[in-house]
Parts: structure tokens; sequence; C-alpha cells
């Protein structure tokens, strides 16, 4: 049904400087529905995610994109932030010198004023904070630390959670997530993901392994080689993919 | 101005503003200094300390001098400072820390965001004399160059001349950095506000030289007002 759609890519065609990188991908995303994005290195993968999010550095040349009826590629990074994009990045940024607390106030609150929103009270705030934060199992103090500054692989990709959890976003994007943990972590922001998880909502897990798919059951499996997608089927293809490897799908 | 053996002198704060209403007031442990030519001769002795803050806000011209001089030994000086230049302001500033006794530390942090078609110019000097062994001195200028019309000239010098020394210096110029940027609005921080929390960030370790408490917080809140109306 059309309006299950929360996001519609057409012909999508972008570069990074002169490389051309997405050669016209095609991808419709429904209410409820978590996909993957599988791929050998240099496939794409992280391009798709980065345009998606509205990464400057990145020129898309062709194509359609529509999340939630809106044309996203006319939006600025922020305004994808409010319309309810999350991007959980691969290698998230360090900040120095600005706490997670005063991080995630402005970003809620941002967003608050930009739909019209009273801010939160300070005591709202901390109450969201600290429900969150218990989610994935991240210590109180965490709180007052600069953003991913000194954090460990599997702290930052906690934090990425927490935000996504704070922020409450109808379309995660998960780049790479699985990178750099270890089991425990990796369970950790599993189950972070699956709690978020709403029928109203839809997930898009991009990884190169099938790790992390033992704990975030996809519906729907696409195949991505240099820059295109070439083969979409049910979850049975991951354990194809992890016994023939990428050369076997064309 | 001489602080005594063994003294420790209250913080000097140095402000070039045009206005500094705000700060002055019921201000307890700081001689307050305002103007935008200053020129310090300081002389510790035996056993002193001093902490100086420079707080150079936009909309003046300024040019600020310090000859600071350790004549004894197991001196302290902290000097710490921070430039604020969005519009079209010329801003000098010239250091010269003469370790003259041994066993003195000294330590300076000047940080600068210049924009605009404003020119910033630091002259920095440490001078370590033969007979001040065990000196530990520093030096840092880092500087936010935030459009291609300004200009940053910065010159950190080093003189030693004695052997059992830590000394460095270093000067940088760099933008603000765009990865954090993106990271900051992909959480819907509009380009605007990640811009001044990173300029917020970059000029906090200035005040950073002052303990917790009711005057360092007015003085952040001062500096943030700056930055959010200037830049």
């Amino acid at each position: 049904m059309e309006n299950d759609i929360i996001l519609k890519i057409e012909g999508l065609k972008a570069r990074v400087e002169d490389k051309e990188i997405l050669k016209g991908v095609d991808l419709t995303v429904r209410k409820g529905e978590t996909h993957v994005v599988m791929g050998p290195n240099g496939a794409g993968k992280s391009t798709l995610s980065s345009v998606l999010a509205g990464k400057p550095q990145y020129t898309v040349t062709a194509g359609k994109v529509t999340f939630m009826g809106k044309d996203l590629l006319k939006m600025s990074p922020e305004e994808r932030s409010w319309a309810g994009i999350f991007l959980s990045f691969q290698y998230p940024v360090e900040i120095p010198g600005v706490s997670i607390t005063n991080f995630m106030k402005t970003a809620v609150n941002s967003r608050r004023k930009a739909l019209g929103e009273d801010p939160l009270t300070a005591a709202a705030f901390l109450k969201l904070m600290k429900e969150k934060m218990a989610l994935v199992r991240m210590k109180p103090e965490f709180s007052k630390r600069e953003v991913n500054v000194g954090f460990s692989g599997g702290e930052k990709k906690r934090n990425e959670i927490f935000q996504m959890a704070m922020l409450d976003p109808v379309l995660s994007i998960l780049d790479e997530t699985d990178s750099g943990l270890d089991v425990d972590a990796l369970r950790i922001v599993a189950e972070g993901v699956n709690t978020l998880k709403t029928p109203e909502k839809a997930t898009i897990v991009i990884t190169h392994y099938q790790r992390l798919l033992d704990y975030i059951v996809p519906d729907i499996v696409h195949v991505l080689k240099d820059g295109r997608i070439v083969k979409t089927a049910g979850k049975e293809l991951v354990a194809l993919i992890e016994e023939h490897g990428y050369d076997s799908i064309n | 101005m001489t602080i005594k053996s063994g003294e420790q002198s209250k913080t000097l704060l140095v402000v070039t503003s045009n206005d500094i209403s705000g700060l002055e007031g019921g201000l307890s442990g700081f001689y307050v200094t305002a103007g935008e030519n200053f020129s310090r001769h300081l002389v510790l002795q035996t056993g002193a300390s001093a902490d100086i803050l420079v707080l150079i806000l936009p909309g003046k011209d300024s040019s600020l001098d310090f000859r600071i001089e350790m004549t004894g030994q197991d001196a302290q000086c902290r000097l710490f400072g921070l430039f604020l230049c969005p519009s079209d302001e010329k801003v000098k500033i010239n250091v010269e820390m003469l370790h003259n006794a041994g066993r003195c530390s000294s330590h300076q942090l000047f940080r600068g965001i210049v924009s605009g078609t404003s020119r910033a110019d630091f002259y920095g000097r440490i001078v370590v004399a033969p007979d001040a062994q065990v000196t530990e001195a520093y030096q840092e200028n880092h500087n936010l160059l935030l459009s291609d019309t300004a200009r940053i000239d910065t010159q950190p010098q080093l003189e030693i001349y004695a052997d059992d020394v830590k000394c460095s210096h270093g000067a940088a110029v760099g933008k603000l950095n765009e990865d954090e940027q993106f990271y900051m609005r992909s959480r819907g921080i509009p380009e605007d506000e990640a811009k001044i929390l990173q300029m917020l960030s970059f000029a906090a370790p200035v005040l950073d030289m002052l303990p917790e408490g009711d005057a360092k917080d007015r003085f952040a809140s001062y500096v943030e007002q700056s930055v959010r109306s200037a830049f």
C-alpha cells in the first residue's frame, strides 16, 4: 500500500569528488520493516547512508528520494533529523568540550523548537536521559563526559543507540553498527534496537557481516555491489552469502 | 607591579570590551582592568604567584603588552587569554615571559576566534636565563580562522640558556571541523547552533583556569553571549 511507504529511493546516483559511487539505487521501505543492505567493501553502502542523512561532501547527480511523502534531497541534515531520520554512524565523531547532556539537550530542544513545541523542562529532560541510558546500559556518569571522547568502540556504538532512543526516529539507519563490537556490546546494542522497534517505524541495517543479523532479524535483504542493488530477497539470502560469498551473487 | 615574596596575587582580569558593566560588579579576588591599550610589567619575587586572565571581546581594537619577570625562585605564573574578533577588529598581544630565577613555572594559553576582516597578532617570547635551572615554561596559541579575509600572525619564541628545563611552545590555526558539524546536524542541531557549540568548546579551556564557582559561571555566560551575538 502506498501510504505504508516510509522511504522510496528511485534511480539514485551519487558521487564524492569526481568518483561516482552510487550508480542507480532503487529501494522502498515500508512501515514495520527491517531491511538489510549487505555488500562487499567499496560497494557504496556507507555512501548510501551518508546521502540519506545529507552529508555535504556527497553530490547527488540523479534520482529521487521521498521520505514520508516529502522530497528528502531538498532537506538539510537537521531538517531530515526533525522529520524522523536517524543515522547511527560507522565512526561516531568525537566532539571535545561538549558534554553528552549539553549535546542531547540542544538536539532534543532544537527539534522541539522546529516542530513548534516548548523546550523540555530540566526535570523532564533528565528523566528521559536516565530512561534511555538504561536501555543501552550506560552508567549515569556518562552524561557528563564529552561526546565520544576517549570512548571505547562499544561505548561509542551504545552512545549512538542511546541518541537514537532519545530522538525517537521513524527511520533508523544503522551503518556498520556491529563493527568494533565484542559479543556483549553487540547484544546490548541489538537489544536496544529491537526494543525501539514498532509497527510504525522502520530500520535499515547496513553491514558487511552476518554477525549482527543473529540478533536483529531482517525482513528483506538487499545486496549492493558496485553502486547498484543486484539482488533482493528474504532473510534466507544472508545464509547464502555467508556460505558462498558475494562473488556468487550477480 | 611587584608581587612580593610568598605572596599570591588576586587574579588579574584584563578585559577589552565596549561594555564591561556585566563583569565588574561584585567580583572578589580579582583586579579588573579594562582598556584597549594595556601594558603591564609584573615582577614575581621568591615564591610569589600570579594568575592573569585576558578577555578580548568583540568590537574594539586593542594592543596588550605583558612583561613578566620572575626574579625569585619558586615563582609561578599563569597567563590565559581569549580573543574574539568577529568583524574588523585589530588585536595585538605581546608577551615576554622572563625566567630569571630557578624552579619557576609559567603556563600560557591564548585562544582566538577570528573572522570577517579582523587581524590578530600574537608575539610570545619565553626567555630562560642561564641560572634558571629546573624551569617549567609552556606557551600555546590556538586559533580558529573563520573567513578567508581574516588574518592571524602568531610567533611563539623560545630562548633557553639553562639546561635543566621543561619548555614547550606551539601555535595552531584551524577551521571549524566539518565532521563534527555534520554529526551535530544529523542529530537535529541547526548548523548555526553547531558552530556556536564548537566555538564555545574551543574557548572553554581558557576559562578553565578559574576554579568552579560564580565568577567562572559569569565569565562563561558573558563569553557565550558575545559569541552568540557576534559570530
